[in-house]
């Protein structure tokens, strides 16, 4: 029997029953009159009875979790008649199972370009420094040539010899990836197998193409050239002691005409006293003299 | 409880509701005598009267499925009375929610790498479980909990 006209109307449970809802209805909370098809649901799998001996085995405090898990396994199995929960369990563990899978295919990727970016950023090291000791070793070889002493803003030299290719690679990341830079050929052929790679991306969307080259071409290297050019200093001042220890007006004279060798006779000699003046403290003056004369041509007496 | 000669023992329904098990018997060939928890657990949880309506319900070459997913259900909830197989749901949809996080993310530091735009990120944090709405944290897949308005719809004039 239903309530009429009753401030509170009979729960879904109570109604489908034909019963009174009484005030301790156990069902009455979670199972509203405008809910029918919920109950019917709930009803079919479990019956009212099964339903009520579950919540009396619990705590009145579990029992509103335990009614939403009650009504979501009927509304389920409503669903799908054949498997139900155990239906939505399958799919949970395909699924997860698929995103593990796509996991690990990602971070193998990912450790390939890492790899690959890591290897082609030791390939340019190892490029950048061989140019800049072959030019180096080249300047080195040109001032042999002509005699000359290196000057002391020679490193400036190096720097400007590094930055080139630096700027070049910089000016290539920076700037639009279909406008390669027409000085540097590496770059270029690099550049066609970035587009052939690209067009592959395109065309098939294969995510698997390795479009790692395009990173090997963007990176400007900072670090790198600070390190090079450190050891390009190095290199030079280890080379800076052997044009102290020879005597590079032997050769200059040699190569010179007699006229001009013999002003710069007095030249180097005047300043070679200087230097000895400079040098040496306790020698006596004859001493200084015949040091004096041992080096040049002419006698100082 | 009898048994015909050229009958089989009586499957594991019968021989817990302790009746004749009849050649037409609708449990017989998805609860045999090896294994009468199965039906137990089933009976406790559902009763005998609604899974047999259940199977009517189901072409015959899917009983067997709906049998097995029913015992499933069944032991589950006599294992959690509060939750029963929705807590495993529930934890199952939380994980896929995790791995797609971190799967986008992934994604996303991939391409930043490949493109080379930043350096590779450190995986995000597993996000705490949103309770969205629901006091206890329970996440349900499905927004079945109050589904007044599917009700309305769903409804067929059910009134006694």
């Amino acid at each position: 029997m239903t309530l009429k006209g009753g401030a509170t109307s009979a729960c879904a449970a109570c109604k489908y029953q034909r019963r009174k809802c009484i005030p301790e209805c156990l069902l009455a909370p979670y199972f509203p009159a405008d809910q029918t098809k919920v109950f019917q649901n709930a009803h079919k799998l479990f019956g009212v009875s099964n339903i009520v001996k579950i919540l009396r085995s619990l705590d009145p405090s579990q029992h509103a979790e335990a009614m939403r898990s009650i009504k979501y396994q009927a509304n389920v199995r409503d669903r799908f008649p054949v498997y139900g929960c155990l239906g939505v369990i399958r799919q949970l563990y395909y699924q997860i199972q698929m995103l593990e899978e796509e996991m690990h295919t990602v971070l193998t990727q990912l450790e390939m370009y890492r790899q690959h970016h890591h290897h082609q950023q030791q390939q340019q090291q190892h490029h950048q420094h061989q140019h800049q000791i072959s030019s180096m070793a080249d300047d080195v070889i040109s001032q042999l040539e002509l005699g000359m002493a290196p000057s002391n803003n020679a490193l400036p030299l190096f720097n400007q010899a590094t930055h080139q290719p630096y700027t070049m690679q910089n000016t290539y990341s920076s700037s639009d990836i279909d406008s390669p830079p027409k000085d540097n050929v590496e770059n270029n052929s690099l550049w066609i197998q970035h587009l052939f790679f690209d067009t592959n991306n395109h065309g098939t969307g294969n995510n698997d193409s390795p479009i790692a080259i395009q990173s090997q071409l963007l990176v400007p290297n900072s670090e790198p050239l600070a390190d090079t050019q450190h050891q390009v200093v190095q290199d030079y001042d280890e080379i800076h002691p052997f044009f102290d220890s020879i005597d590079d007006r032997q050769s200059y004279i040699d190569t010179k005409d007699a006229e001009d060798s013999s002003r710069e006779k007095c030249s180097s000699e005047e300043s070679l006293k200087e230097t000895t003046q400079l040098m040496v403290g306790n020698v006596g003056s004859k001493d200084l003299k015949s040091a004096a004369a041992c080096f040049s041509l002419t006698s100082v007496n | 409880m009898s048994s015909s000669s050229y009958s089989s023992s009586p499957c594991a329904a019968c021989k817990f509701l302790r009746r004749k098990c009849m050649p037409d018997c609708i449990f017989a060939p998805y609860f045999p005598p090896e294994e009468p928890q199965k039906f137990a657990n089933v009976h406790k949880i559902f009763g005998a009267s609604n899974v047999s309506k259940l199977l009517n319900e189901v072409p015959t070459f899917q009983r067997e499925d709906a049998v097995n997913s029913l015992a499933y259900e069944a032991e589950a909830r006599l294992k959690d009375p509060v939750y029963g197989c929705v807590g495993a749901i529930s934890v199952l949809q939380r994980q896929v929610i995790t791995l797609q996080r971190e799967l986008d993310a992934t994604n996303a530091n991939l391409f930043r790498y490949a493109y080379n735009e930043m350096p590779p990120l450190r995986p995000p944090q597993p996000a705490p479980p949103s309770a969205a709405g629901q006091s206890s944290g329970f996440c349900y897949p499905y927004q079945w909990n109050d589904p007044s308005d599917e009700d309305n719809e769903r409804s067929s004039g059910g009134n006694m």
